[in-house]
């Protein structure tokens, strides 16, 4: 708790420090790439009859939204004054930027990774030992990315004085959720403009996935004072609902307490945290962030879910039409907005978050493919 | 509650510090769990009792383990409940338990309190809960006259220490190490002057746990002014060592730690 509280402490120092905010603004500029494109796709567009535009968080440093949230929390913990970040990681994304963001900054990197999400994204297990970091494989519970939190608090809890926890997700207890929403919310920033620019006005439909949910909360979070931007968070439906195979928390879950935080989350009757599943890593975890519950029972945002079936044949589909991979916690997204699309009269306008490519999710895609 | 004051009292005018063993309830099995408790009883001062978690954050692998292994064999919070209260006919020893949050939030929190004390507990320490968000559980803590555990350690300044002593009852849990559970060789040198420093500021008992495996660290816990051991893991890892629990060898090694 006195370490939460230095962060929230130090935090509000680093917002209101002129020279790290715009130390911050150059890197996003030179070392992420930002603005990022909003990017009109027209053969989609053309295939669901409206208006798609994709937000390409895929083109940011390191292949998605995480850089965002890794490169201004590791400002923040240099500005504490710690040498030695950890992080926990699910698909690999939040890892791979948290490696690069530490070896650009000469900070110590350990990060905490599931033994299940190790095998999955292979390819970020390489990225991240080539950019310096140290790779802990979890084998406690599920093995996946609430394992690897649970093992990042633990190092946390034990090297506190010299080691921030760069947390990758809007999840935690406070202040985390806040610093990581506040970092990723360039993402709503840019679009608003850009889709001022393109359209000359508001979109009608935002749709991103949601696994502790900051590719999204990062998008909706500049349009959620404009009442006509209906906003959509897409879950992961692993192999359905009824399977019990999934992580639709909105669905499975209930309010319960995990990793510091209340919101709603998978458990059994006694409050035991239930084992998720989905075929992307990033998606795969029984709580989400207090936000989102919060604007799920605002009815701000609508929740729903796609199989793994359906987001693996929206991966192929942007693939053909677009030439662009996305990784396959996007396709969730892109895969409820090509059936959301049919229910629709023509040419809404709709924004969908392409948080991440999917280089990482090749091999899987493979096995997926094959069954 | 009484149970555990009379007990550090008594302690105190021998001279003697609590043992105070802690084992994961249903761990192995509710039967042998039932067995080792009842064993222990008969040697130990305080018997704390952990409900088995799926992502106890506080602990380290060995209790982690042997909390899934409680979990696979069908405990459940019912069931841990049923475990005391059997327990509980046999021995008047003080029985304090371990619960992260989420249990006791989702069986309700009157409902939790009101079962544990019918069960028999003194006591109930939620790791997983600062004192920030205390209050609601350290009022049903109240009405239902279960003492009320705190966790601190070395890093626990001054300024939280004040708030914490408001809300502590029992006695005060301080780790020996900043971290998690499970055997070291050592008692750090930090712990110990801020356990004397400790010993200045209130008239709880002290019971120091995490990390505790062998005499040395008792006794040098001692001379600093430790009330109390709390030994976990390095018992766990004791019962994991055979296929068959050597419930004697267990009673020599908790006398051993304190002779």
């Amino acid at each position: 708790m006195p370490s939460l509280l230095e962060l929230e402490h130090a935090y509000k120092k680093f917002q209101n420090n002129k020279s790290i905010q715009v130390e911050l603004k150059t890197l996003q500029r030179n070392f992420i790439g930002r603005p990022t494109s909003l990017y009109f796709a027209k053969q989609l567009s053309v295939f669901a009859g409206q208006k798609i535009y994709l937000k390409r968080e895929d083109l940011a440093h390191t292949g998605a939204h995480k850089i965002n949230n890794a490169l201004g929390q590791a400002l923040l913990a240099k500005f504490m004054g710690k040498s030695r970040i950890i992080a926990e990681t699910g698909a690999g994304q939040h890892g791979v930027a948290t490696a690069a963001v530490c070896a650009k900054l000469g900070l110590e990197c350990t990060i905490y990774m599931g033994e299940v999400d190790i095998q999955r994204q292979q390819p970020n297990v390489v990225r991240m030992r080539l950019l310096g970091a140290k790779v802990v494989s979890v084998s406690s519970g599920s093995k996946t990315l609430k394992d690897a939190i649970n093992e990042a608090i633990r190092d946390w809890i034990s090297n506190v004085e010299t080691t921030h926890y760069l947390l990758g997700s809007v999840l935690g207890p406070h202040p985390y959720p806040t610093i990581v929403r506040n970092f990723q919310k360039v993402i709503g920033q840019e679009a608003r403009n850009q889709i001022l620019a393109a359209e000359g006005k508001l979109p009608d439909y935002l749709i991103a996935c949601v696994g502790g949910g900051s590719n999204s909360i990062g998008l909706f979070h500049k349009f959620l004072n404009d009442p006509q931007v209906k906003m959509i968070g897409v879950e992961a439906g692993g192999l359905g609902i009824k399977s019990g195979k999934h992580a639709v928390r909105f669905s499975g879950g209930r309010e319960g307490i995990l990793h510091g935080t209340k919101s709603f989350v998978l458990q059994d009757t006694d409050g035991q945290i239930t084992e998720t599943h989905s075929i992307s890593a990033g998606l795969d975890y029984p709580s989400i962030g207090p936000e989102h519950s919060y604007l799920h029972q605002l009815k701000r945002v609508r929740y729903v879910s796609v199989t793994d079936k359906e987001a693996l044949s929206a991966f192929q589909l942007l693939s053909k039409k677009e030439g662009i991979i996305p990784a396959l916690e996007s396709a969730h997204a892109v895969a409820y907005a090509l059936k959301f699309a049919k229910k629709l009269l023509k040419n809404k306008i709709i924004i969908i978050n392409l948080s991440g490519r999917g280089d990482k999710d090749l091999p899987e895609m493979e096995k997926g493919l094959k069954s | 509650m009484n149970r555990i004051k009379t007990t550090f009292e008594n302690l105190k005018k021998n001279k003697k510090l609590a043992l105070m063993p802690f084992l994961v309830a249903g761990f192995p099995n509710f039967g042998q769990s039932l067995k080792l408790l009842k064993t222990l009883a008969t040697e130990a001062d305080l018997l704390e009792i952990g409900f088995p978690y799926s992502d106890p954050l506080a602990d380290g692998p060995v209790i982690q383990r042997a909390d899934q292994v409680a979990l696979r064999a069908g405990s459940t919070t019912s069931k841990v409940f049923k475990l005391i209260k059997e327990l509980r006919r046999t021995t008047e020893i003080p029985i304090t338990v371990l619960v992260y949050a989420n249990l006791v939030y989702q069986r309700g929190v009157e409902k939790f309190y009101h079962d544990a004390k019918v069960a028999g507990v003194d006591g109930i320490l939620i790791p997983d809960v600062p004192f920030e968000e205390m209050n609601i559980f350290f009022q049903v803590a109240q009405k239902n006259d279960v003492a009320n555990i705190c966790l601190i350690a070395t890093t626990t300044n001054t300024t939280r220490l004040k708030q914490i002593f408001k809300f502590a009852q029992g006695y005060l849990y301080l780790t020996s190490v900043v971290g998690i559970t499970g055997a070291r060789k050592d008692i750090p040198q930090k712990t110990l002057s801020y356990l004397k420093q400790l010993k200045k500021q209130t008239k709880l008992p002290i019971a120091v746990g995490f990390g505790i495996a062998n005499k040395a660290q008792v006794k040098k816990l001692k001379v600093s002014g430790a009330d109390g051991v709390i030994v976990g893991s390095s018992l766990i890892k004791l019962i994991n060592k055979s296929s068959k629990i050597d419930f004697r060898y267990l009673l020599k090694f908790l006398r051993r730690l304190n002779s």
